[in-house]
């Protein structure tokens, strides 16, 4: 509070003391009060040392790059051969072959059931979690709890092969299930995939959730209580609403996550049987790297940011409405 | 404030009426807490099953796919930490280290400069930043890769300069939350004794904003440790593999050996485990700055 009154009375004074030559007024810029000043409103060439190394980084190994991926989308390069040196502009002819490419829809189905089956079944039981051990006995709590951090904490390479393990032919659960020789990862591989994606991500919505629920006042919940609210209305009217930013801002996560999630699917089935797991990611690495159509899994990579954005819009969105 | 004041007052008699003829209620509240002790069980078991096979087999002298009584044996977790095995280790040990130091030393710079700083155009600059940080990393990786191929940097120190920068928007925002809750007084008053811009940054703002610090660089250095696609393409050379892809090799090879798949990931997953722990005390410890400008 007090330096804030000093740097005032010191701009105050500072005031009429003419205004360094050459430093003119940034048009549009709001100027701060004129003159020097001697505190840090002032901006310092030092700033600019401090800033330069992550802003060249980020300039050229990260925002030109995704510009130039953008272009990339639009031309004939290859990995190898001829058009891995001459390449050129080719305008909308990736665009049409990508409108007339059944496996890209295929892909696009398949990342849409991947990402949306991951959002239902992180919140839902990452919140089911979350509620269940604020009421359980703690011995049960610090287990389960930590049983599921421990799944969210293992590399995806290591959560893949588990999972990969766990569900091939005489895995655990073939065995558990009486059927050990069924290859469950063969017969059902976006569903094994999917849960595995699951299970690793819901130890970070269970922490998130709650974090909120403890923090949502007691006395609401009281009084709630006192009107006989049934648990599902206490839990439709008062535990949802109130914790509605964090699951908008949990869904993003997971979404970016799960879009990002290549390693586990990678070890689990590569993207097959056939295409049966190839989601967006791993078609444009196929592409990319293993058809050698470097243009064309850049373009598969640019619809990957579009759904990104349309994701991102609606997040947005959603937790702008308040009720 | 009002509101909060009056709260307590019809809490205090709202608990008397609901407590005595509790009986029946509380019955009912009994067989609920068996019943989430129970369903948290079974989600408990749902999630410990995958990992059975992991432990099991890191531990069984001649594992399968499938779970077994073990034949007791350290032979598996031997090998994982020798030869090509201990080799990809290493190589992550060095690829996640150096990304880590590259990504934190310039992240707290920047955060530092954002924090403090008076900077023309900085409310655009981190909704850059921030934006950064959701973009799908899979679309940056032909450009790089089309880049680096070039330059004929497709080893493991360029791979590891690219790691960091995948991971410097978030580290820029998460160091940038720290200092800012770091007391200007405190910055004032080095300044006062002639404290240089690079004095106050290791002696003030870098001790009291440690754990920000920490907390970033731990992020760094996980999520350079888990990465599979980005060494995947970027890194050619065998021998410079980080473990994550090693363990994807053992599942192609020609002879599978399980219990040796299972030791080595096991252990790829000990420093995160590791790292986890760290960081959740350094913020049990909590954050306490408010002594530092009292008085």
């Amino acid at each position: 509070m007090s330096s804030q009154a000093n740097s005032v009375a010191m701009a105050g004074a500072a005031g009429p003391v003419p205004a360094a030559a050459g430093t003119g007024p940034r048009p549009g810029v709001p100027t701060p009060p004129a003159g020097k000043r001697a505190d840090r409103e002032r901006f310092q060439w030092s700033s600019l040392s401090l800033l330069a190394p992550s802003l060249v980084l980020l300039a050229v190994l990260f925002v030109i790059p995704v510009i130039y991926a953008f272009y990339l989308g639009f031309t004939n390069l290859e990995l190898v051969g001829p058009n891995a040196v001459t390449w050129h502009f080719t305008g909308t002819q990736n665009l049409q072959r990508l409108w007339s490419d059944p496996t890209f829809f295929l892909s696009l189905r398949l990342t849409l059931v991947f990402i949306i089956g991951s959002i239902v079944g992180v919140v839902v039981i990452g919140l089911a979690l979350a509620m269940l051990l604020q009421t359980a006995v703690a011995p049960l709590r610090i287990l389960v709890g930590g049983i599921v951090v421990i799944a969210w904490m293992m590399p995806a390479i290591t959560a893949g092969m588990t999972w990969y393990a766990s569900t091939t032919a005489s895995g655990t659960f073939g065995t558990l299930l009486g059927m050990p020789n069924s290859d469950f990862l063969h017969h059902e591989p976006l569903l094994i995939v999917t849960l595995a994606n699951v299970w690793s991500q819901t130890g970070f919505a269970m922490l998130v959730l709650g974090a909120a629920l403890r923090n949502i006042p007691r006395e609401v919940l009281e009084a709630a209580d006192m009107e006989d609210a049934s648990r599902w209305q206490r839990f439709r009217l008062i535990t949802l609403p109130l914790l509605r930013p964090t699951i908008v801002t949990t869904v993003l996560l997971i979404t970016l996550i799960s879009l990002a999630n290549f390693a586990l699917i990678y070890v689990m089935t590569q993207g097959g049987p056939g295409n049966a797991t190839n989601i967006l990611p791993l078609y444009s690495y196929q592409q990319a790297f293993e058809f050698n159509n470097l243009a064309y899994g850049a373009l598969v990579g640019n619809v990957m940011v579009l759904i990104c954005a349309i994701f991102g819009v609606i997040y947005v969105r959603a937790s702008r409405v308040r009720t | 404030m009002t509101a909060g004041v009056a709260a307590p007052a019809p809490q205090a008699p709202s608990g008397a009426p609901v407590q005595p003829p509790a009986n029946p209620a509380s019955r009912r509240s009994m067989s609920n807490k068996a019943i989430s002790n129970l369903l948290l069980t079974v989600f408990g078991v749902l999630f410990l099953l995958p990992m059975v096979w992991l432990v099991l087999a890191s531990l069984d002298a001649n594992a399968t796919w499938s779970v077994e009584i073990p034949h007791l044996t350290g032979a598996n977790f031997a090998a994982a930490l020798s030869g090509s095995d201990l080799q990809s280790l290493i190589n992550s040990i060095i690829l996640s280290g150096v990304s880590t130091a590259i990504a934190t030393v310039c992240g707290a710079l920047a955060a530092y400069a954002l924090s403090r700083r008076r900077i023309p155009w900085k409310g655009p600059l981190l909704l850059i930043v921030l934006f950064l940080t959701g973009v799908p990393l899979a679309i940056l990786i032909i450009p790089i890769f089309e880049l680096f191929s070039d330059l004929g940097w497709l080893s493991i120190l360029p791979c590891a300069l690219f790691l960091a920068v995948t991971t410097l928007p978030f580290e820029i925002y998460l160091i940038k939350n720290f200092i800012d809750a770091v007391p200007q007084d405190l910055e004032e008053a080095a300044r006062m004794e002639r404290a240089g811009t690079m004095q106050i940054l290791l002696k003030v703002i870098g001790p009291l904003a440690m754990p920000g610090i920490a907390a970033a660089a731990i992020f760094g250095f996980v999520t350079a440790w888990g990465s599979f696609l980005i060494p995947l393409v970027l890194i050619t050379s065998p021998n410079q593999q980080p473990g994550s892809i090693a363990i994807f090799g053992f599942i192609g090879a020609a002879h599978v050996q399980y219990g040796n798949i299972a030791a080595f990931s096991l252990i790829y997953a000990v420093p995160i485990f590791l790292l986890y722990a760290i960081s959740s005390r350094l913020f049990r410890g909590g954050f306490v700055l408010s002594g530092a400008v009292r008085g």
